[in-house]
């Protein structure tokens, strides 16, 4: 064996030791790094040397050491150092801000340096806090939660609070500032939130108290809604977001809810008596920020309704302005609606109900009156059809409500009958439109009438003008134009469609007469199975006369028209003589004797003279008439007749009342078969939609007991059964 | 019908007179109509004859107030009835509902 290469192995002398003062030595470098950064002093090394310490210590297992005596190191820099610092200056919030703002400078540079060891020994046990995050829970544990600065930071921190509240300009960053601190430090909500909102609970509660008594309610929620703003711009300044909300719920608590009902029973109604738009819609929102709010304001607003409606409609006196004032009151509050309560639905339901509830507070009445109204603008000439056919939707609208739309038929009836015969309707138009609204709304029932009023007038334009021809083409054989010097044209009703008119038998002058014979005969050449009733008290006429001061035109009513005549044969009649001659009862004559003879225009004379007529007295003609005019109207007095007429319209409606009970009551029974009274009661209620008492209920089910439709039960009198 | 010309002749001169003071111009005169009968409802559907009878409201018929569809009718012995009531009974029975007599039109209104 030839020993070529002599490659000895020899064992391992030992390992390079480190020298036993690496640690120390290391150590004692870093530690005063760490010192002058935490005093700001200069450092002897640089950072890229100390880092490489700290790189070495690592690598060679000494992590934990560094780790620990670093913890210690700053521990010992809090509590011996910045403690008193802080603790001696009367600037207390700013000195922490102070210390606050550069301990975290100083722990990122301090962090910087010990890297390394972040990265590695600390990374390696899950349980200890990295370098930032030990450091900061070291500032919180020895300076933030320290007995005797905790409660100086945070009594600090609610007073400038408390002054930017009251409106002084305090210094926001150093509260940003700080508060941010408390939420790096975690300690926010432990320690800020619940005395800052316990505090905020305290001012505001005697703030509302005091307020409320003090200010004027728009004021007082131009207030609260100010403080709002205020406390919302205070969050987005320096809170924490999440403390946005219970600061608002406390606001909400203290300055609204237990003022509520102060607000709501008296100042609601004030601010829409006065129509202030902008502080209602503001109480809507601020109401709208508990969950109950909505409503409770929505209740005191109908109450509101309610009582005001009330005002407007239990006015007898006020009977003439009624439907204007509830239309104007309507568009008030429609507006109030929309542009205070952003049309909620719920708050127009309540305007609904309460129309409803106080326009019915008066049975009949504004039913009466709403009709009269319409009449009033059916009749006036100074409306444009625009203008007309806005009042008629709001009409409408009021109508709606109404309950008694029976009472509505009835007098609208009698009054358009009115313009449709003496022609005083403005516009066919505004009526066509009126009728299809009824119609759209209460069904067809409810207009037909109406509408076969308005055929028969047309139907008679048809018949006058064939009965012109047939005058002419008759009577043109002789000298007509001397023969035809009354121009008559007839409207012919349908007596079913009109209201019932009391019927006169009076004596027509014998001219009169033979035209009204004509007519009828022709008319029946055409309708055959028809009789005909002249009306002549809705009949009216146009008369020439000559007085002293010229040839006049009166405008009168056919009573006028016939006790005029008769002064033709003679200049001075008794009124003896003229009831004799034309057969009008005694109170209608008397009327018509006073329009002529008592009125405004006096065509005739009465001796002796007075206001009232009596069987005693002479009419002669009154030559010396004089107007302005060449067409005089006469108007016919009729104060007494409205009144009767009204009454009448109103038993009509209640007779056809009557029977809309016995139906609903049948209708019912047959369908339920036994009914205890009270259920009956409550089911009528349910289906009449007019007013009624129970006792008149009570009468309709005694008559229909008696007539066999229903019966009582033997054994209990309080149900009834129905008989099939 | 002839000699009511010479009625209106005769009349128009005796009221020429010369010291005559009031002269009718124009008269609107008001009437209203209805069926010549003697007993205003239909015995049928108990309705007034005036008003269209119970079916016609029911439909409603666009044109009931026309009367086009429900017009009074009068048998040979003078009882009246909805022509529409009476129409359907005559299919079922032709006597008058009223009298037993056999049912024969006499006039129709129109």
């Amino acid at each position: 064996m030839k020993s070529l290469n002599n490659i000895v192995i020899k064992n391992f002398k030992g390992l390079p030791k480190m020298p036993e003062t690496f640690f120390n030595d290391g150590w004692k470098k870093l530690k005063i790094g760490v010192q002058a950064i935490y005093t700001s002093q200069p450092l002897e090394q640089s950072f890229e040397e100390l880092y490489r310490i700290v790189e070495n210590l690592c690598t060679y297992n000494h992590g934990r050491f560094l780790y620990v005596n670093l913890y210690e190191t700053t521990e010992i820099h809090l509590k011996s150092e910045l403690l008193p610092s802080i603790s001696k200056e009367i600037d207390f919030l700013g000195t922490m801000n102070y210390a606050w703002v550069t301990f975290c400078r100083q722990i990122n540079t301090i962090k910087n340096i010990f890297l390394y060891l972040d990265r590695t020994y600390v990374l390696d046990n899950h349980c200890l806090l990295s370098i930032w995050y030990m450091s900061l829970s070291l500032f919180k544990e020895n300076i933030v939660l320290n007995g005797f600065l905790r409660p100086k930071l945070i009594d600090g921190l609610l007073y400038l609070i408390y002054q930017e509240r009251q409106g002084v300009v305090v210094d926001k960053n150093l509260l940003k500032s700080l508060i941010s601190m408390l939420t790096t430090l975690q300690v926010y909500d432990m320690i800020f939130e619940v005395p800052f909102l316990h505090a905020t609970e305290i001012l505001y509660k005697t703030e509302g108290e005091n307020l409320i008594q003090n200010y004027h309610i728009v004021k007082y929620l131009q207030h609260v809604d100010q403080r709002l703003k205020e406390e919302h711009v205070r969050v987005i300044n320096y809170l924490n977001s999440y403390t946005g909300i219970t600061l608002k719920d406390v606001l909400v608590h203290q300055l609204l809810t237990p003022h509520l009902k102060t607000i709501l029973s008296t100042g609601v109604s004030e601010l829409l008596e006065k129509n202030i738009l902008n502080e209602t819609g503001l109480l809507y929102k601020l109401v709208g920020l508990f969950p109950s709010g909505r409503n409770e304001l929505c209740t005191a607003f109908s109450e509101y309704l309610k009582k005001r409606g009330r005002l407007i409609v239990i006015d007898p006196e006020n009977d003439k302005n009624m439907i204007q004032d509830l239309i104007d009151f309507k568009d008030k509050v429609d507006v109030i609606v929309s542009e205070c309560f952003e049309n909620n639905f719920k708050y127009s339901e309540a305007v609904r109900e309460s129309f409803k509830f106080f326009i019915n507070q008066r049975h009949n009445k504004p039913s009466e009156l709403l009709a009269k109204f319409v009449d009033g603008k059916m009749r006036s000439k100074d409306l444009s059809e625009d203008e007309i056919e806005d009042i008629l939707q709001k009409v409408m609208i009021l109508f709606r409500f109404v309950q008694g739309k029976d009472v509505f038929e009835a007098f609208y009836k009698r009054d358009m009958a009115k313009r449709l015969l003496v022609g005083k309707s403005t516009s066919q138009d505004a009526e066509n439109s009126m009728i299809s609204k009824l119609k759209s709304e209460c069904g067809g029932g409810f207009t037909s009438r109406l509408e076969g009023m308005f055929k028969d007038i047309t139907v008679s334009q048809g018949i006058n003008s064939a009965f012109r021809q047939h005058l002419n083409h008759v009577y043109s054989a002789g000298d007509g134009s001397k023969n035809l010097n009354i121009d008559m044209c007839v409207n012919v009703l349908t007596s079913s469609y009109w209201p019932n008119y009391p019927s006169y038998d009076v004596n027509l002058p014998q001219e009169m007469a033979l035209y009204q014979n004509i007519f009828l005969k022709f008319y029946m050449a055409s309708h055959s199975g028809r009789k005909l009733i002249w009306q002549p008290n809705l009949g009216h006429c146009i008369v020439k006369v000559e007085f002293t001061c010229g040839k006049k035109e009166l405008q009168v009513s056919l009573f006028q028209t016939i006790v005029l005549l008769l002064f033709n044969n003679n200049n001075e009649i008794p009124y003896k003589d003229i009831q004799e001659a034309i057969n009008l009862e005694g109170n209608e004559l008397q009327r018509t004797l006073q329009s002529l003879a008592c009125g405004k225009s006096r065509v005739l004379q009465k001796t002796p003279k007075g206001k009232d007529i009596t069987d005693t007295d002479f009419f002669n003609f009154n030559d010396d008439f004089t107007d302005k005019l060449f067409r005089v109207k006469i108007n016919q007095v009729q104060m007494k007749e409205t009144v009767e007429e009204q009454r009448a319209t109103e038993e009509s409606v209640i007779q056809d009342r009557q029977f809309q009970i016995d139906a609903a009551i049948v209708r019912i029974m047959k369908q339920k078969k036994t009914l205890t009274h009270n259920l009956l009661i409550t089911e009528l209620y349910e289906m009449l939609d007019i007013p009624v008492k129970p006792a008149d209920l009570k009468k309709r089910i005694e008559q229909l007991i008696d007539r066999d439709y229903i019966e009582r039960d033997h054994n209990n009198s309080t149900i009834y059964k129905y008989i099939a | 019908m002839s000699e009511d010309p010479e009625n209106v002749e005769k009349m128009e001169g005796d009221s020429a007179k010369p010291d005559r003071m009031f002269t009718l111009k124009k008269w609107n005169a008001v009437a209203m109509w209805s069926w010549d009968v003697e007993c205003d409802t239909c015995a049928i559907c108990r309705v007034q004859v005036m008003d269209a009878c119970l079916r016609c409201q029911a439909e409603s018929k666009r044109d009931f107030y026309g009367k086009q569809d429900c017009v009074v009718v009068w048998g040979e012995c003078n009882h009246s009835f909805h022509y529409c009531c009476m129409s359907l009974w005559v299919k079922q029975n032709n006597r008058c509902p009223l009298c037993q007599q056999e049912w024969s039109i006499q006039r129709m209104g129109k």
